[in-house]
């Protein structure tokens, strides 16, 4: 049997692993490319509304389950069928949650180019705009196409971690595990990524476009593509999250749930800072998971539902930590590509002085801008005579 | 009689989105930040509007007044509070984004906070009421559908007076083209972006106020389904322009409630819930086909290059 205190670490983990994959997913956009994806949530429910749609109707039909009946108004009894029959198969339970998390990922790449594409080449605010509007709009479809996860009903997913249970481990913690493995190997993906001269690439973009673009750059090409990768992560993270709780509902991927506290972690651990990031998604999921924890024994002492707490706070937090500490808990650094740990720019400048040739041309260039700065400092050393006559 | 309610729809729909596009390119001009919270101005205007009538028993219409000032109180207070001191330590567009969102949810927040303190101490509807029986009615047509074109005009004139007639609305234009120029002439910048937030969100707020007189009110109302709108009707009128501002919202209005009530007509009521999806669509649209909006388009150059082919 779990303690208390066993169910806190391991709903705690449980929250942490989808929502760090969505925290590396925006700071991949943001932290890195500079690409503000106010509708992170278009990803996330696009991942999650195929683990609602996909592995439910390929069981079925393979299985012969239910037949002539309707999937989304006999859900449940479905639902219970399928997980009777594959809580004693591990390996068909391992392989249909691999084959969703891999339609999930190409939907939600999918989702992503489809509001890239479009506004990719203009201003980042325009990008800001549009994936908003696009991120509400798949919550509309959601609502009020029940083909697609029951509507107001929502869905139940089939469970691929039952068959744990047989071996004798607790569904729950054999879940967790598998997802903090996904959310481990995203992780390190996203840091070989962005520790590659892609990554160099996307700071550039992030800080100067035009320099880009003379270096003969695609601007617009990099940033969809980090858009599509981005999303795919995301998308990824809300199937797992949909076959954790075993069921999708379109209200539990609200704007502010999948696109404003990934943000808040984001920026409160250190945009464009891989370990800012894991901190930053593991303070804030501790944080809320203890308010909502103590909420209950809180609730005679506030006059409103609590609920609102935690999104009046977290809005008040992040306004403050932009004012007064914009950079986050673990600010960005310099990457270090060269193998003995120094920045690119220190090694070449050591590099054109112990090269004979170099060495000349770093001096001819000495001598030119100290000539220069004579020449400044003449100039402005005539100013005010010419003033006083 | 469904043809009356498909053009009265319309005629609200786009004036109400006028007025509320209105106040974003306006800010949207002098800061130089889209502002995510705008939707949720409107939504302060609606709790406004529920004090007003419902806690106080007074006329719809009076809370017009009050709409405004609370409205333009909140849009000030989100600049002078957040956005003005991040601009001076030098944050980006991107942050000042962020920030907005931020601010949203933060207001959003007190909004739900407040409308729980409305239930428990007024035991009013404070969550999906409508005020539909309180209006007025004239010639068997709803009031809202006389007043809010009343209001847009009104806004719109007695915008064009702030801006053409007045010193104070020539150093606003003036800071809209050139703040630093227009700072070394003497005008005071910071008090023209002040102002353009409180204009801002008062008109927002204005607009707020009458919203729950033809939709169902509640707390999200601006943020889940007018904000997406708005974008859209300022980014097809051209973000540069207040002109394309009322254009836009205009247009968005007009696509926006006609497409779906005459959907809804041919293919059945359930088409109604994906209205959202118009104002996106048209948003993709314009930022493939003009990304400057309406306005933007450089016609002079559109006709020679028509002419030669």
């Amino acid at each position: 049997m779990l303690t208390t205190a066993d169910l806190f670490i391991l709903n705690l983990l449980a929250t942490f692993a989808p929502y760090l994959i969505v925290a590396v997913s925006i700071n991949l956009e943001y932290g890195y490319a500079g690409v503000p994806n106010f509708g992170k949530v278009l990803a996330v429910a696009g991942g999650a509304f195929m683990a609602g749609v996909i592995p439910g109707r390929i069981l079925a039909s393979t299985l012969g389950i239910g037949k002539g009946m309707d999937f989304i108004k006999s859900n449940v009894p479905i639902i219970t069928q399928i997980n009777g029959v594959i809580s004693s198969n591990a390996i068909s339970s391992l392989q249909i949650f691999i084959i969703t998390l891999i339609i999930a990922a190409i939907v939600g790449a999918l989702l992503g180019l489809a509001v890239a594409y479009p506004v990719a080449r203009l201003r980042s605010d325009y990008l800001g705009m549009t994936f908003l509007a696009a991120g509400q709009v798949i919550l509309v479809i959601g609502n009020n196409y029940s083909p697609l996860v029951g509507g107001t009903q929502g869905v139940n997913v089939p469970d691929p971690f039952q068959w744990a249970s047989s071996f004798g481990i607790n569904r729950d913690i054999l879940a967790v595990i598998i997802m903090m493995i996904i959310a481990v190997v995203i992780f390190l993906y996203a840091r070989r990524l962005t520790h590659s001269p892609l990554g160099r690439m996307l700071r550039a973009v992030r800080d100067d476009e035009n320099s880009v673009l003379a270096l003969g750059k695609d601007v617009q090409k990099t940033r969809i593509n980090i858009i599509i990768i981005a999303s795919a992560l995301a998308a990824i993270a809300g199937a797992l999250y949909a076959f954790y709780t075993a069921n999708v509902f379109y209200a539990s991927f609200s704007r502010a749930s999948w696109t404003f506290w990934p943000w808040v972690m984001v920026i409160l651990g250190g945009a464009a800072n891989d370990w800012g990031v894991v901190a930053g998604t593991f303070i804030f999921v501790a944080v809320r998971q203890t308010i909502t924890f103590f909420s209950s024994d809180l609730a005679p002492f506030i006059p409103f539902n609590p609920v609102w707490l935690d999104t009046l706070l977290l809005g008040l937090a992040l306004l403050l930590i932009l004012i007064y500490r914009p950079e986050g808990l673990i600010p960005e650094k310099p990457i270090k590509t060269i193998k003995d740990g120094r920045p690119p720019g220190e090694v070449a400048e050591e590099d054109a002085k112990s090269e004979p040739g170099g060495g000349k041309a770093m001096d001819k260039a000495q001598s030119l801008a100290s000539r220069l700065k004579d020449l400044f400092t003449e100039k402005k050393k005539d100013e005010p005579t010419k003033e006083s006559s | 009689m469904v043809d009356v309610y498909i053009i009265t729809d319309a005629v609200v729909t786009s004036s109400l989105l006028a007025l509320l596009t209105i106040g974003l390119s306006l800010t949207y001009l002098t800061t130089r930040v889209p502002n995510f919270a705008h939707g949720t101005f409107a939504s302060v205007g609606i709790y406004v509007g529920v004090v007003v009538t419902e806690v106080m028993g007074l006329n719809v219409y009076l809370g017009l007044i009050p709409g405004f000032f609370v409205g333009a109180l909140v849009a000030v207070a989100q600049y002078l509070l957040f956005l003005r001191p991040m601009t001076r330590r030098n944050a980006n567009v991107t942050t000042l984004m962020v920030a907005t969102v931020a601010f949203d949810i933060f207001l959003i927040a007190i909004l739900n906070i407040f409308a729980d303190y409305l239930s428990n101490a007024f035991h009013v509807e404070a969550r999906y009421f409508q005020f539909f029986s309180l209006d007025f009615t004239l010639f068997g047509i709803k009031g809202l559908v006389f007043v809010a074109p009343i209001l847009v005009v009104g806004v719109v004139v007695g915008l064009y007076l702030l801006l053409n007639r007045t010193k104070f609305g020539i150093a606003m234009r003036a800071t809209i083209e050139n703040p630093p120029l227009a700072g070394t002439i003497g005008i005071n910048t910071d008090m023209v972006y002040i102002a353009s937030w409180f204009l801002a969100g008062g008109i927002a707020g204005l607009a707020g106020s009458v919203i729950p007189l033809w939709y169902i009110g509640n707390t999200n109302v601006g943020s889940d389904f007018f904000l997406i709108s708005i974008f859209a009707a300022a980014v097809v009128g051209g973000v540069y322009s207040i002109n394309g501002a009322i254009l836009g919202g205009l247009i968005i209005g007009l696509a926006q409630s006609v497409i779906i009530d005459v959907l809804a007509l041919y293919i059945g009521a359930w088409i109604i819930p994906y209205q959202p999806i118009i104002p996106l669509i048209a948003m993709i649209v314009t930022l493939l086909l003009a990304p400057n909006g309406i306005t933007g388009i450089n016609y002079s150059g559109l006709k020679k290059k028509l002419r030669r082919n």
